[in-house]
Parts: structure tokens; C-alpha cells; sequence
């Protein structure tokens, strides 16, 4: 257990206080928050530790939230309605990943983009099973209190934001962390050593994908009314991107901090700045990338850590 | 006859498709670069038009010769000033930092213009011509035409003028093109401030047939996506074919199986292209 | 070590404080003891704007006309109107999040629905956990009521309300109809209104040879279009919203498509719409939820139709359509409804609107037991030289329909 590591684990504790600080407004701002560390945890696994510039995020995310969505309409209980949305699509990513991740750099990356693309349509147009451009319902748990239902989806985004940073920390000391490693510094060095990079690889987005997907269906839960538009929304794929190249890319506590740090300045931003907010995104962006391309956690990069690892 | 119509529909398309990507493929194939704010230079060319139309009461013929120049210095600046510094860091950043431009772009245009979709509607209207039961609209006919003319201009001033042979050098090989001699960093500027110029006068020509409005840049930049991955990118041919095969795809798969389906065809299209052949119908180094 | 975890703390909380503290700051001075508050959450940027600015439009002349004649009365002491407004985006993730903050933050009294349907039907779920009264101004299609919420009122009318006079007028002045062709946008809205006119023209006895969506952004309907003209249907219909009917309508006439019936939804109802399209709007029918020609005598704070027609022009130099309308009603139902139960209590104030029958500007308004109002007969119109020109309900009808779209 490395430094870095434990203080993710201590970060991520400090966020289970939340609910001593403030009401349901503020559950509200640390359940997204939450969620977008479990979209950039998991982008880092193939962007990251691969160097696999993924953007395929919103569509695993939209493909869980509708998979659990289905699946509570079908009378099946949250908690099994959510992790069978994670197996699908750790298995579809997995599969996907095999064809998809022969491609490198920008091929890769546009592919990953018309992912999400092509799961829009095709739930926009299977209308019967999803709803189609109507959106989806989810039935209200009946009677219970506004905090107490804030507390609990913030709970469950909070644990899955746990595990997904207990698993993420397990790949990155593990064997497999070590392949992927190396096949982000040259991958045809690591096949010729005998590493089985399609394996690592499909692995990887597997992995990428299938926290992201009980993401979304704890999030279609919570919010009960899903359409295709709102939840394939590239913004989740992007978002996550830019907060890991906050935080530092490859780090799991960079992006963590990143994630909240960008979400802190979104909320900022929106409030005083209704008119001009995505501009003001992009301008935050470009000063990101020009000035502080190795994230935030390079800015510690000294005596006390390890230099931040590169794309 | 519907295949008849569909097949012209298709034709004409493609020749707009084709101008809309072709910018779009020059920085790609040159500099390495997606430009994923090739989208709102194309909705800004239209506002230009529209605006030029509106309130000087000038022919947006005139807009084109008013956006090249505009467009392309907007461009040569972007990249000499802020591209430059990230030419060579990995793909993300660079398309991260163009997403980051756009969002400033297409914001400002929203804030200015507000998102309200302009039409330009000439006047008199130019009506439709009719061969043989297959209709086209003058209008398309025209905007296809001056795409067509657009993009043999820019085939020509590739093979034939100083500076077109050394953007063509530069994408062949990028450091024999420095032992030749070439200013390698000003031939990056030139060429995104061409792919900005292109897709300026696309816009301008968009604006004769397509509705203006912030919200369609993102429309545009998946077309010019598509019709780069399908036709090869970094040449004027590979543009064409991969317009045409796009609007040939949309406009068949449309009448077989719907309109619902046709995007998600063409971004399936393209993955397939990309698992199979990723240089496209008529990828090969070399811009020509 | 020490210092990790320290900077590790700070880096998380500081950000989620700033957010809280932010919230604090701008949550404004709590309940001023004369003033009631309504939060309006609008799609004031993004793609949806120039509805909200109708919505805004209309919120604003009723909360005007509530303020000059003194306020809302209850229990003899006058309460000022005042309307919050907040911006989510045109993003329905984000109009939940607005309402939520609308009720913590700003404690409004009561809650103006967001645009449309998908977005109302969203941000209800939050209006009913928190026990809010909320009135939605433009939700028409039934889905938005099917939760089994109590909280939540609608001034649309059912889609099929639209579609079935519809149907009924074609039939009796153009027998001759006997196909019709389809076209929806993807979307809550459009797509549930094409779903109805399919019910529709088939309980009447009309073909349907066409029926497809269209992705949301397109911009090229030609293939579509000339699949549609190859069939020659005698009526064709068209959904989706007035940039995309403006679209189609352009692209039809470049096909050189006739048609003895071309319906639009919901685009034909705007000036906008009329202005835009020039000659080729001519004899396009449609119907909406109402029309500024429609005379009611009303028992709310606008009274007759006509003065809310002269009231509206005077303060914004232009006739209000149905956007505008059913905004300024949701405002003048809560004042109704408020001045009835006596006191500013939700649970109150929402039962007085769930019993309400009572004819205003807008016409009888009556809600059902899902909240929607079913008391409404919506108008059938037909633009006819440039103006709309009403065929259905009786009572206003303004004309004959007419035959033939070029």
C-alpha cells in the first residue's frame, strides 16, 4: 500500500462525511461528484495506464444506466438491477475492445467517439424496449423522505466509488498493471516479449467500462426519467478526460482531485457565469493544457512523490 | 423514379459533403491534427454569409471571396500562437485543447447570435429543375458546383504553387521536408489557416441550403469525421469518393430501412472502415 | 505524511465548500414576509432558448398585472409576485438539479414546470419529493402524467386532443383521403404526437403508408422526403419543431411535392413560422393548445381573452401565441388558487388546484386525476394568406378549410 494509494482511500473517507455538512442540495453535489470520480478512476484504467485515449465513457455509462433501467422495470431490485448492468458491460467492452483496440491514437479515438454515436441510435430507435427518443421511466420508490433517498443514493454512488478505487489500485501493483505499463510505452517492444497485449487490452476497457456502466444505473435510478440525448451526452465522455489531465494522468489520486476540483469550479461557474459557462470551460481547458499538461500532481512533484507518470 | 432521385439526391450531397470535410482532412493528413473546431469555422462562414446577405445586401458569392482570406488568417494565427506549442504531444491533448477551443467558439456564437436558426433565403427563390421525374433545387445545384470548383482550386494550388508542393512535402515526410529546406512550422500555419479558409467557404456555401445556427457545428464536424475515415484522409480525391460513398449510404440505407437509421449506419460504416481499412477508399501518403 | 493527508483533505473539501458556501451566498434573503416566490427554471441558453424567452414573456406579464392590482390577497394582506428564474441549459440532468436548488436554496413558494415534456417529467420527480405544487406550462404529451405524482398540473391537453378534431375535419371535407404519410422527430413530444395520428387515422379508417423518425439533428430530409413523394399519400404530417418544419417544408418545395392535406406540429402556430416560410406556408394546417381569436370570458386576473391579447401587445408590440398564453395561465391559476385556500400552504394551495373548474382567458380549465387539464377542446387552424385562420371549435370558427398544398 503505497503512500499514494492511502491517500486516496483517506480522501475518499473525508468525502463519506459529507452528510454532517449539509442537507440534500449538497448530497445532490457530492453524489455527481462522486460519479465523475468513478468516470475518471475508470478512464484512467485505459487512458491512463494504457495510453489508450478513450472516449467511449458516455457510451458504456448511457448503455448502464438504460440496462438498469429495463431491468427495474422488469421488477428486478436495485442492487442486483446494478451490478448486472456492471458484468454487461465489463463483457460487452470487453468483447468490443478486442476489435476496437487494434486501432492506435486517433483511430482509436474516433472509433471510441462513434461508439457512442451508434449505442445513442440504436437506443433511440429500439422504442419499444427503451422508450426511444421518450425517454425512460423509472417507477418512485414510494414514501420514502427526501434525505433519506439523497443519502442513499449518495451512499451507493460513495461505495461504488470505493470499490472502483480499491480495484483500481489492485490493477495498477498487479501484473496487470505492469503489462499495461508497458504496452503504453511501446506496445510492439511488450508484444515481442510475449505479453499478450489484446488480453491486457480488452481487459483494461472491460474494466474501464463496466464501473462507468454501474454509474450510469445508479444514476438512472436516482434520477428516474432517462432519454437517449441525456445520457450518451459526449460531455461524459469528455469531462472525465479533462479531469484526469487535471489531476494527473495515470495517478488515481490525481484524477480523484481532479474530478472534484473541476466540479467545484463547474458549480462556480454556473452560478456566476449562466451566459458564458462552456466558454469559460473551454478557456480553463486551454490554460490546463498549456500550462499544466502534467496535471496538478506534477505541481508536488519534489521531494515527497513520485514524478507524475506519462501519457 | 425514387432510385433515380435518390441516386442524384445522393450525388449532390456528396459533392457538399466533400467540400465540408476537405478542410478538415488538409489538417488532419498535414499537420496530425484533428481539428474538432473545423465545425463552428463552417457555422461562423455561414453567419458571414448570412450576415453579409442581410445587412450589405451583397451576394454571398462575394461572401466567399470575403471569407477565404478572414478565415485564413483566423486560422494561421490560431496556430502559429497556441496550436504550435502542443503540435507534438500525443493525440489527446490536441484534441483536447481544440475541444476546449470550440467550446469558446460555439459559445461566443451562441451568446452573440443567440441560438436561433437563420435561414438565408435568396431572392427571388431559385426553384427546382426537373429532368426525367428527378427534381434538384437550383440552390444545391449551385452550392455543389462552387464545391466542386472549391475543391479542384485547392487540388491545383497543391500541385502546382511553391507552397502547395511543400504542404505536400511536409505530409510525405516531415523531416526530409527540413532538410529540403522547408520552414516547417510556418507550412503547419499555412495549412490550418487553408483548412480554416475551406471551411469558412464551406460555410458559406451551407448557408445558401442549410439552416444557421450554433447548435449545427457538431453536425458538420461528424459529416466531415465520416467522409475523412471513408475516403482517406490528407486528399481531395479521398474527400469526394468519401463524401459520395457517405451520402450514398445515407440516402439508400434511408429509403431501406428509414431515416432513424441512417446516421447510426454511417458511424457503424465507419468503424468498419477503421477496423478494416483505415486509410480509407483512396488513402495513400502523399496530399494530391 | 502528515502534510499528504492534509493537502489531500483540503483539496476535497475546499472545492465542496466553496460549492456549499457558494449555494449560501447566493440562496437570497429568506421569506420577506409579503412576497411569494415562484421558481421558474427556463432553458434560457442551449437550443431550447427561444422558447424560454416566450415562457419568460408570459411569466412576466402575469406576475406585472398580479403586482399593479396590488398582489395575491389572502386573508385581507396583499403578498407581491416575485418570479425566480434559472438557467439549466436545455440539459435535463440540469433542470433537476435547478429545481432542487430552486426549492433548498432559493425557497420558492411554488414551482413553474421546465420547458417541454421530457424536462418537466424529469425535474416532477423532485417537485413531488419535496411536496411542491407545480404548474407545467407546455408538458402536452400524457407520459409526463403517468407517475401517479400529485403534485404536478399541466395546461396541455392530451396529443390525441389535437389529432382527433383533426382527423374528424379532414375526413368530412376531403373524403378523398385515404393515405397518409408520417414524418416524426425522435424526441418525447414529437415522436408522442405522430404516435397518436397513426391511432387516430387508422380508427378513422386511413392508410398509413409511412411512418419513420428522424434523428434530432438532421439537416438532410431528401432522402425521406422523396421516399414519401414516390408514395404520393393525399395527407402528409410532420412533427418535430419550427427549425425543423421550416426544414422540411423548404426541402418539400424544392422536391416539388403536392399534397391535398400537409399538417405540421407544433411549428405552424408561431409568426415565426409564417414569416419564415413566405408562400409556401399556404394551406399548411395544424393545431395548438390555443388561439389569440378564442373568446373567454375569463374569472382570473386577466379576464377576457381579448384583453390579454391587448395587454400582451402592448408590452411586447407582438400577438401572443400558445407558449406565451399557457405561461401567463399557470401564473393566474396560482393566483386563483392561492386566493381560494386562504393561505400559502402547499398541501392547501395544491388541493384547490386539483378541484378547480373555472373558465379563464385561456378556456375552461379543469384538471383530471393524472393533473393534466382535459377541459380544453384545442383549436384546428389553417394558414390561409398568411394568417392562421381557425376551423375547429365552433364557437371561434374563423373559416372553411381548403384543399391542396403546393
Amino acid at each position: 500500500m503505497t503512500r499514494v494509494n492511502l491517500a486516496l482511500l483517506v480522501l475518499i473517507a473525508c468525502v463519506a462525511s459529507l452528510p454532517l455538512f449539509g442537507g440534500a442540495y449538497a448530497l445532490r453535489i457530492g453524489t455527481i461528484a462522486c460519479m465523475y470520480a468513478i468516470l475518471a478512476l475508470s478512464w484512467n484504467v485505459v487512458g491512463g495506464f494504457a495510453g489508450y485515449p478513450s472516449f467511449a465513457t458516455a457510451a458504456f455509462f448511457g448503455f448502464g444506466a438504460y440496462a438498469t433501467a429495463i431491468l427495474l422495470d422488469k421488477g428486478v431490485p436495485l442492487s442486483v438491477a446494478v451490478i448486472g448492468s456492471l458484468v454487461i458491460c465489463f463483457l460487452l467492452a470487453a468483447t468490443l475492445g478486442i476489435v476496437l483496440l487494434r486501432l492506435r491514437g486517433h483511430y482509436f479515438a474516433i472509433a471510441s467517439l462513434s461508439l457512442v454515436e451508434v449505442f445513442r441510435e440504436l437506443v433511440n430507435n429500439a422504442t419499444d424496449l427503451t422508450g426511444g427518443g421518450m425517454g425512460l421511466n423509472i417507477p418512485l420508490a414510494s414514501g420514502s423522505g427526501i434525505l433519506a433517498d439523497a443519502t442513499f443514493f449518495f451512499y451507493a454512488m460513495w461505495g461504488l466509488l470505493l470499490t472502483t478505487a480499491v480495484v483500481v489500485m489492485i490493477v495498477s501493483g498487479s501484473k496487470l498493471g505492469f503489462g499495461l505499463n508497458c504496452i503504453r510505452q511501446n506496445e510492439t517492444a511488450s508484444n515481442m516479449v510475449g505479453l499478450n497485449s489484446t488480453l491486457y487490452k480488452s481487459v483494461a476497457f472491460g474494466l474501464s467500462a463496466c464501473f462507468v456502466g454501474a454509474a450510469g444505473g445508479i444514476y438512472a435510478a436516482w434520477v428516474h426519467y432517462i432519454d437517449p440525448s441525456d445520457v450518451f451526452d459526449i460531455l461524459y465522455s469528455v469531462k472525465p478526460i479533462v479531469m484526469a489531465l487535471m489531476g494527473g494522468l495515470g495517478s488515481p489520486l490525481g484524477v480523484v482531485c481532479g474530478a472534484f476540483l473541476y466540479l467545484g469550479l463547474e458549480e462556480v461557474v454556473w452560478r456566476n457565469y449562466i451566459q458564458i459557462h462552456s466558454g469559460v470551460l473551454g478557456l480553463l481547458i486551454i490554460m490546463l493544457l498549456l500550462f499544466l499538461p502534467h496535471g496538478l500532481i506534477s505541481l508536488r512533484a519534489g521531494m515527497f512523490w513520485r514524478k507524475a507518470k506519462h501519457v | 423514379m425514387l432510385a433515380a432521385q435518390v441516386l442524384i439526391n445522393a450525388l449532390v450531397l456528396g459533392c457538399l459533403y466533400a467540400c465540408i470535410a476537405i478542410g478538415f482532412s488538409l489538417v488532419w493528413g498535414v499537420l496530425n491534427v484533428i481539428n474538432l473546431i473545423h465545425g463552428s469555422f463552417i457555422v461562423l462562414g455561414a453567419y458571414l454569409a448570412f450576415g453579409v446577405y442581410q445587412w450589405l445586401g451583397v451576394s454571398p458569392w462575394y461572401a466567399l471571396a470575403i471569407a477565404a482570406p478572414l478565415f485564413f488568417a483566423f486560422g494561421y494565427l490560431l496556430q502559429r500562437l497556441l496550436l504550435n506549442r502542443v503540435i507534438s504531444a500525443p493525440v489527446l491533448v490536441t484534441l483536447t485543447l481544440t475541444f476546449g477551443l470550440d467550446l469558446i467558439l460555439n459559445n461566443a456564437m451562441i451568446y452573440y447570435f443567440k441560438a436561433d436558426y437563420r435561414k438565408l433565403t435568396l431572392s427571388p427563390p431559385t426553384g427546382s429543375i426537373s429532368l426525367f421525374d428527378v427534381v434538384v433545387p437550383v440552390d444545391r445545384l449551385i452550392a455543389t458546383v462552387s464545391a466542386l470548383a472549391l475543391t479542384g482550386l485547392l487540388y491545383l494550388l497543391l500541385r502546382r504553387s511553391k507552397v502547395g508542393r511543400a504542404i505536400v512535402a511536409v505530409r510525405l515526410d516531415r523531416d526530409a521536408a527540413v532538410l529540403m529546406g522547408v520552414d516547417v512550422k510556418s507550412i503547419y500555419a499555412i495549412a490550418f489557416g487553408l483548412g480554416a479558409a475551406l471551411a469558412g467557404c464551406a460555410g458559406v456555401l451551407m448557408a445558401l441550403i442549410f439552416p444557421i445556427s450554433p447548435l449545427t457545428s457538431s453536425v458538420y464536424l461528424g459529416k466531415a469525421f465520416v467522409v475523412c475515415v471513408l475516403g482517406g484522409l490528407g486528399s481531395v480525391s479521398g474527400a469526394l469518393a468519401g463524401g459520395l460513398l457517405l451520402a450514398l449510404v445515407e440516402g439508400i440505407g434511408s429509403t431501406l430501412i428509414g431515416p432513424a437509421h441512417a446516421t447510426t449506419l454511417s458511424f457503424v460504416l465507419l468503424i468498419i472502415f477503421l477496423v478494416v481499412r483505415p486509410q480509407g477508399l483512396l488513402g495513400r501518403k502523399g496530399f494530391e | 505524511m502528515v502534510q499528504s493527508r492534509l493537502a489531500s483533505f483540503a483539496r476535497v473539501s475546499i472545492p465542496l465548500l466553496l460549492a456549499v458556501a457558494g449555494g449560501g451566498i447566493c440562496a437570497s434573503a429568506a421569506s420577506a414576509d409579503d412576497v411569494i416566490r415562484f421558481g421558474a427554471p427556463l432553458p434560457i441558453t442551449g437550443p431550447l432558448a427561444p422558447e424560454a424567452v416566450k415562457q419568460q414573456q408570459g411569466y412576466d406579464l402575469w406576475a406585472e398585472q398580479a403586482n399593479k392590482a396590488g398582489g395575491i390577497a389572502i386573508g385581507g394582506k396583499k403578498y407581491k409576485v416575485e418570479i425566480v428564474y434559472a438557467d439549466y441549459q436545455s440539459n435535463t440532468p440540469r433542470a433537476v438539479q435547478t429545481t432542487e436548488q430552486m426549492i433548498t436554496q432559493d425557497n420558492v413558494n411554488f414551482l413553474f414546470g421546465a420547458f417541454g415534456s421530457g424536462a418537466a417529467k424529469a425535474a416532477s420527480t423532485i417537485s413531488e419529493k419535496y411536496k411542491v405544487p407545480t404548474l407545467a406550462a407546455t408538458a402536452s404529451s400524457s407520459q409526463v402524467y403517468d407517475q401517479g405524482y400529485k403534485y404536478l398540473f399541466g395546461t396541455f391537453t392530451p396529443n390525441d386532443t389535437l389529432t382527433t378534431p383533426l382527423t374528424r375535419i379532414i375526413k368530412a371535407k376531403a373524403p378523398d383521403v385515404k393515405q397518409i404519410a408520417i414524418l416524426a422527430r425522435n424526441d418525447l413530444f414529437p415522436l408522442a404526437i405522430a404516435q397518436e395520428m397513426e391511432k387516430s387515422a387508422k380508427a378513422n379508417g386511413i392508410e398509413v403508408t409511412y411512418f419513420e423518425k428522424y434523428a434530432i439533428n438532421t439537416l438532410d430530409h431528401s432522402a425521406s422526403l422523396s421516399q414519401i413523394k414516390s408514395l404520393a399519400p393525399q395527407w402528409i404530417f410532420v412533427t418535430g419543431y419550427i427549425n425543423d418544419l421550416l426544414l422540411i417544408r423548404k426541402q418539400m418545395v424544392d422536391q416539388q411535392m403536392k399534397a391535398a392535406v400537409v399538417t405540421m406540429i407544433a411549428g405552424p402556430a408561431y409568426q415565426e413560422f409564417i414569416d419564415a416560410a413566405g408562400q409556401s406556408a399556404e394551406n399548411i394546417s395544424s393545431a395548438a393548445w390555443w388561439h389569440p381569436a378564442e373568446q373567454y370570458a375569463g374569472k382570473d386576473i386577466f379576464g377576457q381573452t381579448s384583453n390579454f391579447v391587448k395587454l400582451f401587445r402592448a408590452k411586447y408590440n407582438s400577438d401572443p401565441d400558445y407558449g406565451q398564453a399557457s405561461a401567463a395561465l399557470c401564473g393566474a391559476l396560482f393566483q386563483l388558487a392561492i386566493e381560494r385556500a386562504g393561505s400559502l400552504d402547499r398541501d392547501k394551495v395544491r388541493d384547490e388546484l386539483a378541484k378547480m373548474d373555472v373558465v379563464t382567458f385561456f378556456g375552461p380549465v379543469k384538471f383530471g386525476a393524472n393533473g393534466q387539464i382535459n377541459s380544453l377542446e384545442p383549436p384546428v387552424f389553417q394558414i390561409q394568406n398568411a394568417k392562421p385562420v381557425v376551423l375547429f371549435p365552433d364557437a371561434i370558427k374563423q373559416g372553411e378549410f381548403k384543399l391542396g398544398v403546393n
